[in-house]
């Protein structure tokens, strides 16, 4: 696998939020990581990507340990995370934003982001904070794609976002995949994460309670009856 | 009509070298939310290196504002990195507290190496004047503000079009965003208190040419480019230039027809006109900034 964590560990202070966490990612994968609010998934994120140190556990990245490197290290490493409430430069352009996506890799190249996400190109020069909802969140996953990376973290896609512009944007995750770059998936909207992902974790209280092939999950009762709204 | 005319071309002259030393005390609000009371420190301390190499090896202090560029960019940087770092993302009064406490070491040690007394460093060219008309135009003041009003559209350029400047606007509006960039907030933030401080000291060399300083007119620059910066607009570049300019020709015009007393008063008294006119400053604020972590 391509990233491997293992009984993964971490917190703030003296609070402990992720409890031996096992999750891996393979190549050209798309995993969907689903929970309650608070159960510690962009905690996770944020310990993968080097914001947070892990406390115990290990977490490789095709053999590489990430628990001892910085983020810009593990920027190089290729791994991209995508933060929850997308974090745009709001007084930068889109053209700005996404060159900043590739600053640490030097990548000018905005063709390949463009093309996946058409919108963003009559919008190059306006400011990212004027963008809709919807471009919005394109605009942060072309950013993090623009380092090109291997693996790229998403935290909330659908925030904020209408249901029909979060099927569009999910609609290019397989796109994304297949191009090279795995997705690891946060996502509150269980249905439309496990409708794209291939596999899934579920998070409960810092704790993985079920795993599994997507669509084994959306038939589980416990899913069902939790996350789905199905009695 | 002339003396009014010499008066305005004095205050735009002065003006240009306020407006450089308030650019980067704007950036470094503008980009770390830090006030920065050691900046006039450091424009004095510039004075100072540019006045020390002219003594040394007779340096044209037109060359030794480089040296004293230099020296105090490298100053700035460690004192950012290794210090103010620590706490740069804690209270702004802590802040406040750390650069008033280095501006009182800076001035006091500046007190000991060079004593109290006043000082210029001395040209054969700077008191020289160019007549127009009836209005004197001296020589190294207009210098000073070719220099000036160059440094400080070159400082635009570079943090508005270089892969640098991209890292420190983007580290400004939103330090955590950055970092996940692989943007190294920490250097960027020295990089940014190192550039201010540097160009602080360029300016003091020029100052202490085209007129006097010592250790005690540290507080006077701070409290300028205080009022030059919320005049122009928090961490806009050109807004300092131009609130330079515009505090330039309120002093000149009041050392002109008011007693001395005035122009302090004065200054304060135009930028609150302007913000009640326009809260964000005459040129508006450039950019505003997310503190939160991802
Ligand atoms: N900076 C912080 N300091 C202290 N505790 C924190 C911090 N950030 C998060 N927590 C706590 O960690 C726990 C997990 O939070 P986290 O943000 O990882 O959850 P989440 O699964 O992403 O939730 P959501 O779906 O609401 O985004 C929560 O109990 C939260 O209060
Ligand atoms: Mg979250």
């Amino acid at each position: 696998m391509m990233l491997e964590v293992r009984k993964l560990s971490a917190g703030y202070g003296r609070v402990q939020v992720l409890w031996d966490i096992d999750l891996s990612v393979g190549e050209r994968e798309i995993v969907a990581l689903v929970g309650p609010n608070g159960a510690g998934k962009t905690t996770l994120l944020r310990t993968l990507s080097g914001v947070i140190r892990m406390r115990g556990g290990t977490a490789e990245f095709r053999g590489r340990s990430l628990g001892d490197r910085s983020i810009e290290q593990i920027v190089d490493l290729g791994i991209a995370h995508v933060p929850e409430g997308r974090r745009l430069f709001a007084g930068l352009t889109v053209r700005a934003n996404l060159l900043l996506g590739g600053w640490r890799t030097k990548n000018t190249d905005l063709d390949r982001v463009i093309e996946l996400f058409p919108p963003l190109e009559p919008r190059l020069e306006q400011v990212a904070g004027s963008l809709s909802g919807g471009e919005q969140q394109m605009c942060a996953i072309a950013r993090g794609l623009m380092s090109q990376p291997e693996l790229m973290m998403i935290d909330e896609l659908s925030l904020g976002l209408a249901p029909l512009i979060v099927d569009e944007i999910l609609a290019r995750l397989p796109d994304i995949a297949a191009a090279g770059t795995s997705v690891l998936l946060v996502e509150q909207d269980v249905d439309a994460a496990l409708s794209v992902a291939e596999r899934a974790y579920v998070l409960e209280t810092g704790q993985v309670t079920l795993s599994g092939k997507a669509g084994v999950l959306l038939a589980d009762k416990r899913i069902q009856e939790s996350y789905l709204g199905i009695a | 009509m002339t003396s009014f005319l010499q008066a305005t071309l004095y205050g735009l002259l002065q003006g240009g070298l306020l407006g450089l030393i308030a650019v980067g005390f704007s950036l470094v609000w503008g980009v770390m939310n830090i006030v920065n009371l050691a900046h006039g420190a450091f424009v004095v301390l510039g004075a100072y290196v540019g006045w020390q190499v002219n003594d040394w090896i007779g340096l044209d202090p037109f060359l030794g504002m480089f040296v004293a560029a230099a020296v105090l960019f490298g100053l700035g940087y460690a004192l950012q990195r290794w210090l103010i770092n620590l706490v740069v993302n804690g209270p702004v009064f802590i802040t406040l507290l750390l650069t008033f406490g280095l501006d009182l070491m800076i001035v006091q040690a500046m007190n000991i190496a060079f004593s109290a007394d006043y000082r210029s460093i001395p040209t054969s060219y700077a008191g020289d004047s160019l007549h127009l008309g009836g209005i004197r135009v001296p020589l190294g003041r207009l210098l000073a503000f070719g220099v000036s009003v160059v440094v400080t559209l070159a400082l635009v350029a570079l943090v508005n079009r270089t892969r640098t400047g991209l890292s420190i606007m983007a580290t400004g509006m939103d330090r955590a965003a950055a970092r996940l960039m692989g943007i190294r907030a920490r250097h960027v933030y020295a990089l940014t208190f190192g550039i201010a401080a540097g160009l602080a000291g360029m300016a003091g060399t020029m100052i202490g040419t085209v007129g006097t300083f010592n250790p005690a007119a540290a507080s006077g620059y701070t409290l300028l480019s205080f009022v030059i910066a919320v005049l122009g607009g928090l961490g806009n570049m050109y807004g300092a230039l131009i609130g330079g300019l515009v505090i330039g020709l309120v002093e000149a015009w009041a050392g002109q027809y008011l007693p001395g007393t005035w122009i302090n008063a004065l200054a304060f008294l135009v930028l609150v006109v302007v913000l009640i006119v326009r809260p964000s400053g005459l040129v508006g604020r450039a950019y505003y900034a997310a503190r939160l972590e991802v």
